[in-house]
């Protein structure tokens, strides 16, 4: 009964957020089902488009479930994009220098990425172990300071002298990850991921725990959770998820190199992901999809329209806001109800 | 030289600093006159302080997730309006927006050494310290000061006695957006006069991380404010003697852990 509520809550607030962002397409002299169409169109219209969508998702799942696993547990992690970073440096320089036959290789670097990824998070939970810092602010400034060292790293040290921009050396030609049918092979590892996310969420006592600290932390310490280590643990794992999408990016994107700048918007849009899916493992999936179509059909909306495709980033918050406004409204709606109800049973 | 962090007004809200980037970002969008890039910083504020409330007090939603909701609204429109208004990307700069008038303080300017430091700085920035002090009497010498304080640290206790918390967080957030996007019309219109995506680049999260460690006193607020300030200069400096830019850059971050970790010490301790 609930999961049909939540779809339709979500159908509704789509819907919705999509009424609002028209208005502002109208204020840009542009016909909205023109726009939606453009953005219909190059997002789902074709093989093609629908293939680039898988593709341009694979990040964003990936970083979704690392929000969504974190989220979960109560742990905020909100470093998704210093991971991420760290991930894909790894891979990138590992992929220059690393000599190995790329049936190994490739499983490899990107294990390694991810777990590039959860070191850097392992920094916060060591922080938090330790010295009790909140891991909010602590994930938040690692952020920083990955992209600044990654940068640096790029720059200097790991630098192509034959690139544009500061960039690291492709990587070699063999560790190229392929497509099955166009879809990149990446897709289908974030699928799995996807799937050992349920796993450890619904299946494993672990995981279980980390639900629990999720949904009152007092009461899972008080019940025999260790909570301690779970937060650790689960600090690691949304760590490795991060930094295995920066990984495949690098190994399965189109740069294969790590360039200033790269995955720029992945860690935040994880975070937006997560909050829409209330951090649910398959929600994440569905809304990581439905990102990926709107990134993916803001380019050839632009092509089409003289609508500028960052206004999808516009249409993006709108969607968020919208979601857990209705989600949120709704229930404090029916909470009141309630309330008044019972209220006036016992007053009666 | 200091550079200029957000000295905002929320002590009494637990989770609703994230604006203070974004308000930055969106304060310095229109230009006319440096009053009309005021005025509509201000408004824009106001208007993502309604969004907040709307948000976070009317339908409920858990004051972190408004927070980064907004702050991607912010972001996406800002970058889509860079785009679509002034038909660029990545930064805006023209030669004719005009910046906020400098003050010079005459007395003060004679002296050697002092003088080039205090003096000359765009008002905002007196502004600023005037305003944590002003800050630090609302909050603890005026009853509406004290409503406030009660209501981030116990709404039942407020709701109980009959005032409506609704409206006093509402003025929490009016106030918030009110000194955010200040804080924003200085980082665009202040000592440099232009406008690039994304140009907050993390100066809320800071401003928050100070305000979390400080436990939300206005004094000490200004005084942190003040040392990130010269760290982020300081590492400016440093570019100048070979230092790669990118770990100069990394200072203000590093000392913010560095502070946190020993604020938590201290707590430990304690």
């Amino acid at each position: 009964m609930s999961h049909v509520r939540s779809i339709f809550q979500t159908i509704l607030a789509i819907v919705f957020a999509f009424l609002v962002a028209a208005i502002f397409v109208l204020l840009h002299h542009s016909s909205p089902l023109e726009v939606y169409g453009a953005l219909y169109q190059y997002g789902l219209g074709s093989w093609f488009s629908f293939s680039n969508t898988l593709n341009a998702a694979f990040p964003l799942i990936l970083t979704g479930l690392s929000a969504s696993i974190a989220f979960m547990s109560g742990v905020v992690n909100l470093g998704q994009h210093g991971q991420f970073l760290w991930g894909a440096l790894v891979c990138a320089v590992l992929g220059v220098y690393l000599r190995l036959p790329s049936w190994l290789a490739v499983p490899l670097l990107a294990i390694i990425g991810g777990l590039a990824g959860a070191a850097w998070a392992g920094l916060a939970a060591f922080f938090k172990r330790r010295y009790r810092m909140d891991e909010f602010i602590s994930t938040l400034m690692l952020n920083f300071l990955a992209e600044y060292m990654t940068l640096y790293l790029a720059t200097y040290p790991f630098l192509d002298p034959k690139a544009y921009v500061p960039a690291t050396r492709l990587i070699r030609r063999e560790y190229f990850m392929t497509s099955v049918f166009d879809v990149n092979v990446a897709f289908f590892v974030a699928l799995f991921m996807v799937l050992l996310c349920w796993w450890f969420a619904w299946k494993t006592w672990r995981g279980y725990e980390a639900r629990m600290m999720g949904y009152n932390k007092l009461f899972a310490t008080v019940g025999g959770c260790d909570v301690e280590n779970d937060t650790t643990l689960v600090l690691l794992f949304s760590g490795f998820l991060s930094g295995l999408a920066g990984a495949l990016l690098i190994l399965n994107g189109t740069q294969h190199r790590f360039t200033k700048g790269i995955g720029a918007n992945f860690g935040w849009d994880g975070v937006m992901i997560a909050i829409m899916a209330n951090n649910g493992v398959f929600q994440t999936l569905f809304y990581a999809l439905f990102i990926g179509f709107l990134k993916n059909g803001a380019v050839g909306m632009e092509f089409e329209t003289s609508v500028p495709s960052e206004f999808v980033m516009f249409l993006q918050s709108i969607i968020v806001l919208t979601l857990v406004g209705t989600r949120s409204g709704l229930a404090s709606l029916t909470d009141w109800l309630t309330a008044k109800r019972e209220l006036g049973k016992l007053v009666k | 030289m200091f550079s200029y962090h957000a000295n905002v007004f929320n002590i009494a809200m637990e989770g609703m600093m994230l604006m203070g980037a974004y308000y930055a970002v969106y304060g310095a969008y229109r230009f006319g006159h440096w009053l009309y890039g005021m005025l509509f910083a201000l408004l824009s504020g106001l208007v993502l302080a309604g969004i907040f409330s709307l948000f976070a007090i009317a339908l409920k939603v858990d004051e972190f997730i408004t927070g980064i909701g907004i702050n991607m609204l912010a972001l996406g429109w800002t970058t889509y309006s860079l785009r679509a208004t002034f038909q660029v990307k990545g930064a805006f700069i023209s030669q004719t927006i005009p910046p906020i008038p400098k003050v010079r303080l005459p007395v003060i300017e004679k002296i050697p050494f002092l003088g080039a430091v205090l003096s000359s700085h765009p008002f905002l920035v007196f502004v600023a310290v005037l305003a944590a002090f002003v800050c630090h009497l609302v909050l603890y010498r005026t009853r509406f000061g004290l409503r406030l304080r009660a209501t981030g640290e116990e709404p039942a206790a407020v709701a109980s006695v009959g005032l409506n918390i609704g409206r006093l967080k509402l003025w929490s957030a009016v106030l918030c957006g009110i000194f955010s996007a200040l804080a924003g019309v200085y980082l665009s219109l202040g000592y440099v006069t232009l406008f690039s995506e994304n140009m907050s680049n993390g100066r809320g999260w800071i401003s928050l991380a100070i305000i979390i460690l400080v436990r939300g006193r206005p004094v000490p607020i200004l005084l942190m404010s003040f040392a990130f300030g010269l760290l982020e200069n300081l590492g400016l400096l440093l570019q100048r003697y070979a230092v790669p830019p990118q770990f100069t850059a990394m200072l203000p971050y590093l000392a913010t852990l560095f502070v946190l970790y020993s604020y938590a010490r201290r707590l430990k301790i304690s």
